[in-house]
């Protein structure tokens, strides 16, 4: 369904607990249509999260997550996976398939959703590996690539189907300077060239902001702040500063909660 | 009493953890075997998992029947001898075979060759996020994964006990008559009168059935629900084993009081 709006992802009053733990409280985020948004935060403030609520893998406690004018969290299995097909995710692994060639992983969206013949598959499957500069690995088996490698076959097969939505998950953890590099590249170069709109999920403040239309910062259940990219270096708030200056105490402590330091050594409690 | 209090709600949480670990395993079950599968390639996939889970089990299957049947009737032969009924041990082999052995050892061999193997796979394919990847690809993981093996677990697990009693009843037949020398007359005409089909051979199958539906169902859903960590891993697969050996010889006793 073709919803001509700003917006491709709507967020509206999200609350999302797990384990009695909130880790979004009546959230609202929107992704604007087209653009490469980057969705930073601390660790472990829910950004894959998120991602994972957007796909529908998570149910919100309450709220809607509209997607091109579907309500996710209301669909039924069946409408929910033709929708994901709109929907490419990179996972933090990668998460390629162990068991199939770098080609046929490419392939596997293909194989499953469209009735191609095998040759058009065939040239599909090189183009999107060509995109991500891995062509010539087409025979190679996952075990065999390197973790940036795996990645972009990751990056070629979730956009196997064209999707509008690509949503990358920590997509700079882990790299060398290279790869991130080439990833930072791409992540641009597809969202531009395929007329994609993208979710970039990180903590990885530089090469986020380096090509992040959008940002908003997320932390403590809340949206802390959203705008351009320097509108946010400068931003008053301490702690969006904080965040952004990568300052290590400030007000997110850097001290986990706990008793006098003084009554701890003292006290003869073994702990 | 704060104490016991705490105990009581203790039992309480670990009480309602298992029916909703019991909940999720059932709807899981659902969801995974109705419904057709979108893609062309099921039978493919169904193919590809009978090999693995039963083929490849072929050959412990085998030679555990093989020395079952020999020592059954080695034990059999030593105690009927002294009452001079020697002959009657074709009979004892295979109606042993057929009504208890065969689905039970079966079953358990299984647990521990198969289901131990599909909990790994599964459990791994959740941890790398593969199954998360599936679902975002829209391949619903429960059609696409878990069918395929469910369904290769009921087909295969029943044959094995097949084989399994076919080749044990073989082995006893060599130790009775080629080595202790039972007239080999007797051993198989005995066996021949003894043995009914429909109250020993189709409930021996009736039971091999239930037991692959229960092994398979456990060793698929402990791979699906485990935590996605190494150690989550590895408990799954020992839960698969003690539950899957438990669930079939607290099974076969009630199977064995409803049948016999």
């Amino acid at each position: 369904m073709a919803v001509s709006s700003e917006y491709i992802v709507d967020l509206q009053q999200i609350s999302f607990t797990r384990a009695e733990r909130v880790i979004f409280d009546k959230v609202d985020i929107r992704i604007p249509r087209g653009k490469v948004t980057g969705i930073m935060g601390p660790s472990g403030c829910g950004k894959t999260t998120l991602l994972r609520l957007i796909g529908a893998q998570l149910r919100p406690d309450s709220g809607a997550i509209v997607v091109n004018g579907q309500n996710i969290p209301e669909l039924g299995r069946e409408d929910l996976f033709a929708a994901r097909q709109q929907m490419g995710m990179l996972f933090q692994s990668g998460a390629l398939f162990t068991d199939l060639s770098v080609f046929e992983n490419v392939a596997f969206p293909l194989r499953v959703h469209t009735s191609l013949p095998e040759d058009m598959v065939r040239d599909i499957v090189l183009l999107k590996l060509q995109a991500v500069g891995l062509r010539g690995a087409h025979k190679l088996m996952p075990d065999e690539l390197s973790g940036g490698m795996k990645r972009r076959v990751a990056l070629a097969r979730a956009i196997a189907l064209d999707p509008e939505l690509m949503m990358y998950d920590e997509p700079f953890v882990g790299q060398d300077p290279i790869s991130m590099g080439v990833l930072v590249r791409l992540i641009r170069l597809l969202n531009d060239a395929l007329g994609l709109s993208s979710i970039v999920v990180s903590h990885d403040l530089a090469e986020t902001a380096s090509i992040a239309d959008y940002l908003y910062v997320v932390g403590d259940g809340q949206v802390l702040g959203h705008g351009q990219t320097d509108e946010l270096m400068n931003s008053d708030n301490p702690r969006i500063r904080q965040f952004m200056q990568g300052e290590p105490d400030g007000p997110v402590p850097f001290h986990f909660p706990a008793n006098g330091y003084i009554d701890d050594l003292l006290s003869r409690e073994r702990t | 009493m704060g104490a016991m209090i705490n105990r009581l709600a203790l039992l309480g949480y670990a009480g309602l953890n298992v029916i909703a670990a019991l909940g999720r395993s059932g709807v899981f079950l659902f969801q995974a075997l109705t419904g057709r599968s979108r893609f062309g390639n099921a039978f493919e996939l169904l193919l590809k998992q009978l090999y693995s889970v039963g083929v490849l089990s072929l050959a412990i299957i085998i030679v555990s029947g093989l020395f079952i049947g020999m020592v059954l009737a080695l034990q059999g032969y030593m105690i009927l001898v002294g009452y001079g009924s020697e002959q009657a041990v074709g009979q004892m082999v295979a109606l042993t075979l057929l009504r208890e052995l065969g689905p039970v050892v079966t079953a358990l061999l299984f647990a521990g060759r198969a289901g131990s193997a599909l909990t790994a796979e599964i459990g791994l394919m959740k941890a790398t996020e593969q199954l998360s990847s599936l679902e975002m690809i829209g391949v619903d993981p429960l059609k696409y994964v878990i069918a395929p093996r469910l369904w290769a677990g009921f087909i295969s697990m029943p044959l094995l006990s097949m084989i399994f009693c076919v080749v044990g009843i073989w082995g006893g037949a060599m130790v009775a008559v080629d080595w202790l020398g039972v007239y080999s007359g007797s051993y198989w005409s005995n066996m021949q009168n003894a043995v009914e089909f429909g109250s020993d051979v189709i409930n021996g199958l009736i039971k091999a059935i239930a037991f692959a539906f229960v092994v398979t169902w456990i060793a698929v859903f402990q791979g699906y629900d485990c935590e996605p960590t190494s150690e989550g891993i590895s408990r799954a697969t020992t839960r698969t084993v003690v539950y899957a050996s438990l669930a079939v010889l607290g099974l076969d006793f009630i199977l064995t009081a409803l049948m016999f």
